[in-house]
């Protein structure tokens, strides 16, 4: 297995050099998007405000945009036998017509609006309790660990993890809405788990650190796997499924959220095994005189 | 071999199997309710707009201001007011202040209105906010001000009668009390209550954002049944288009069930409060409508909107002109198209208008079609989640034996959480089967964590392909010296320390995975909640629960081998 060479026999320091790269890459990225937008990932209508209305149509794109001519549409897009429609801001009599306008032409719509008042505060919200999130992981993780460095090298690979999958939003163009917070959230508890099975076994077990870590990862690949083989059948029947059978639709919400977990789920495998695996190599192996921690 | 009374005696595994029937009972006695986004309907987010303020004025200045005065002064409970000329018989009553005492000479006019110094600011805020106005806190006294306003616009309408908001952080607060949002939250209740309109769910977020979720009903009638109540207004028609104002809402005492059937016309019973039928003797009087009825309707606006016009009824017309009426009654028509608008008058003549002035600041629905089309979907998501993680493990493991029961406790947990929604009545929503699929790949990993613990034990390294679950599993059997026969490997020592071990692990991960998604739970004006509290009672559960029955069973399971 070409990883399990990586991970035991080139120096810790040089391979380290390769997560440093990468999240040096996704701060760049991130960067980029917020000198551009204002932002540091691209934000969606839940973010900015607007209406999301969605109607079941088989008429052509144009001739269902015609209809809506005089309101503020944004964006249209086909997602299987259904039309997804963003508008812009517009008066409440505007809505009130518009909305009256979808129901008497569609019988099966789906109408989201959210004001700005809805979209500020969810981005406070945001702004709040993602740092708040990450934070109370850390807590934990340091109580469970009692232990700096092996904490610290958790944190920074569940930080490099956030960073990675924020980044690759950025790039595959996902834009940050409740549900990817949801994911974002949900990838700081959950990417956390196989570096506290790594560290636990390296710190708790007799032998070598490279082959605890080799052991470890049989198990933790195995873990990430299920995981990602469950969020690969919600982006398969959320997002895919509807291009192929035409009765089914695409699942916002769900698309989101399995979007992006997919992305920290594949940025984990790598934080895990390299970063965090190296993190521990270099500190378990370090020479003794620093003495404390090693337990070899 | 005995297993299973084995089994049955730890109690570990008599907790599992006790609280899988137990939720199995709660989703079969309870059910299972859906949220709005799985069975269609539309949901209303309001924001109550208000705040609650200290003021510093002086309440003889607003009096001055407001009736022009050349002097105020305070005579025990009252106020005596000089204004140069004449004062209009009107004007107290306008500004607020019923059975004012005007008496004229020479040049100039002295009004003494009996008030508290608190109640002259109310009033004056009340007139210039158009918005309610309570006092809710005394040393220091504290205003709420029911409408949308800041620290500088009230200073701005305070300005010209000398008065400003204190400064410090605490004088101005945006947001109501908890008692005006429990009152807004009951007059939403008891008006969609009454208006028949079954599964309501009116929660209050933040104490500032009402979230109203209504079956069955598309957001545009939706809006209008409850996102802009407001402001009840009587008037009396004069000539031609205009009318002159008579009652707000406040003077409506009471409202009775709307009476009538098929063949006679329907009509909406209320009642006046004394001072109210007074106003209403005199508007009636004054403006002609006694006299002459059909020329002058009785219009009712609720938000401006007209809601009700008629000529007062001949009868009732001309004992107004001999005394004030309290009991009066509103005919809006026959059949079932006055049914219908009596149920509506009916409505916005009980809850006049909302204590607070509101702003909807998201809206939506669902339709029903496509919200069973999300159900099946989600339904289908978690089947081929279960069958793909079900694949990952087998391929793995290769071993019935370790996969059956795997996936099994997997599946209970889905179980109980269920079972748990149940009980407590909550809604299922899209975002919590997210959840409950989510629950199912992180409950898997525990379970890989505990059967891997087990299996290999001692042995750090060593993820030789080539040896067989069951080698591995003979040698730690062997290294925890238990024979084959029984099963003493599951309580042996060396079992024990390396589930202890596996639990220090699923312990950590689960307790960051719960940390992680507290916040969700009041993120989103409670989008998210359902998906949050899944997978933090998940987590929970599993840990509690399902994991160490899962950790004895497989233990049982592997030494058998």
């Amino acid at each position: 297995m070409e990883l399990e060479d990586i991970v035991s026999k080139y120096p810790p320091r040089l391979i380290m050099l390769i997560p440093l790269a990468i999240i040096a890459l996704a701060l760049i990225i991130l960067g980029a998007t917020y000198l551009s937008t204002g932002s540091p990932v691209h934000l969606g209508i839940e973010f900015t405000g607007g209406t999301l209305i969605t109607v079941p149509a088989t008429e052509s794109e144009d001739a269902v945009a015609a209809q809506f001519a005089g309101y503020p549409l944004a964006d249209i897009r086909n997602i299987g036998s259904m039309y997804m429609m963003q508008f812009g801001p517009m008066s409440d009599q505007d809505y009130t017509a518009l909305v009256r306008l979808v129901n008497s032409h569609y019988a099966n719509s789906e109408i989201r609006y959210m004001g700005p008042i809805y979209s500020k505060e969810l981005q406070a919200q945001a702004l709040k309790y993602l740092p708040l999130s990450f934070l109370l992981m850390a807590i934990v993780v340091f109580l469970v660990f009692r232990e700096p460095i092996v904490s610290l090298l958790v944190v920074v690979s569940a930080l490099a993890d956030i960073l990675t999958a924020a980044a690759s939003m950025d790039i595959t163009g996902v834009q940050l809405s409740l549900g990817t917070v949801a994911a974002l959230l949900m990838l700081i508890g959950y990417s956390v788990d196989t570096d506290i099975l790594l560290s636990m076994r390296v710190l708790k077990r007799k032998g070598a650190v490279e082959e605890k870590i080799i052991g470890a990862m049989g198990t933790g690949l195995m873990m990430t796997g299920t995981t990602i083989a469950a969020v690969l059948s919600l982006i398969v029947v959320s997002n895919l499924l509807y291009l192929v059978i035409p009765s089914f639709t695409r699942m916002d919400i769900i698309a989101d959220i399995s979007t992006v977990l997919i992305f920290g789920l594949a940025a984990d495998i790598f934080n895990t095994w390299i970063t965090n695996a190296q993190g521990l190599r270099w500190y378990m192996n370090r020479p003794k005189k620093a003495g404390r921690g090693h337990r070899k | 071999m005995n297993i299973s009374s084995d089994f049955l005696r730890d109690p570990r595994v008599v907790l599992y199997i006790a609280a899988v029937a137990l939720a199995l009972i709660c989703i079969g006695v309870f059910g299972l309710k859906f949220g709005l986004d799985l069975e269609g309907g539309s949901y209303l987010q309001l924001q109550l707009q208000g705040a609650v303020a200290q003021i510093d004025v002086t309440p003889e200045k607003i009096l001055e201001y407001q009736f022009n005065a050349t002097s105020v002064d305070k005579h025990g409970d009252s106020y005596v007011i000089t204004v140069p000329g004449t004062v209009p018989a009107t004007l107290p009553d306008d500004l607020g202040y019923p059975g004012a005492k005007i008496v004229q000479g020479g040049n100039i006019t002295k009004v003494t209105i009996a008030t508290t110094p608190e109640s002259v600011v109310t009033n004056y805020l009340r007139k210039r906010m158009d918005a309610d106005v309570k006092i809710v806190g005394v040393a220091p006294v504290q205003y709420e001000i029911r409408t949308n306003v800041t620290r500088e616009s009230l200073n701005a309408i305070l300005a010209p009668v000398g008065g400003s908001v204190p400064q410090g952080e605490d004088t101005f607060v945006e947001g109501l009390t908890p008692d005006t949002v429990d009152e807004t939250k009951n007059v939403l209740d008891s008006k969609l209550n009454r208006l028949g309109l079954q599964d309501i769910k009116v929660r209050v977020v933040d104490n500032k954002f009402v979230l109203i979720d209504l079956a069955g009903m598309d957001v545009a009638t939706a809006e209008d049944v409850v996102g802009k109540p407001g402001k009840f207004e009587i008037r009396i028609q004069t000539t031609g288009n205009d009318t002159v104002h008579v009652l707000y809402g406040d003077a409506v005492e009471s409202v009775d069930i709307p009476t009538g059937d098929q063949n006679s016309a329907w009509s909406v019973p209320f009642t006046l409060s004394e001072s109210g039928a007074q106003i209403f003797q005199k508007e009636a009087i004054d403006s002609g409508a006694t006299k002459n009825p059909d020329a002058h309707n009785v219009i009712m606006y609720l938000d401006k909107d007209e809601i009700f016009s008629a000529p007062l009824a001949p009868e009732l017309a001309a004992s107004l002109q001999k005394a004030p009426i309290r009991s009066m009654e509103a005919r809006v028509g026959t059949g079932d198209a006055g049914q219908q608008k009596a149920k509506e008058l009916y409505i916005h003549l009980r809850e006049g208008a909302l204590p607070v002035n509101v702003n909807v600041v998201g809206s939506g629905q669902v339709s029903a079609a496509l919200g069973k089309q999300f159900k099946f979907q989600m339904v289908i998501a978690g089947l081929i989640a279960l069958l793909a993680v079900a694949g990952m493990i087998f391929y793995r493991y290769r071993e019935k034996r370790i996969v059956l029961p795997m996936i099994t406790t997997s599946c209970s947990e889905v179980v109980m959480m269920l079972g748990i929604w149940a009980l407590a009545g909550w809604q299922l929503d899209l975002a919590s089967l997210a959840g409950i699929i989510t629950v199912i790949g992180t409950g898997v990993d525990q379970l890989v964590i505990i059967t891997d613990e087990l299996i290999r034990g001692g042995e750090a390294a060593s993820v030789t392909a080539e040896r067989s679950v069951k080698e591995r599993a003979a040698a730690a059997a062997e290294k925890s010296g238990a024979g084959t026969k029984a099963a003493p490997a599951a309580t042996s020592k060396v079992y024990l320390s390396r589930l202890s071990r596996a639990f220090s692990i699923i312990l950590g991960a689960a307790a960051t995975t719960a940390v992680a998604m507290l916040p969700l739970l009041y993120m989103g004006f409670g989008a998210l909640t359902g998906f949050a509290l899944i997978i933090i009672l998940g987590v929970i559960l599993g840990v509690a629960i399902a994991r160490p029955a899962y950790g004895r069973i497989i233990g049982y399971i592997l030494s058998e081998s």
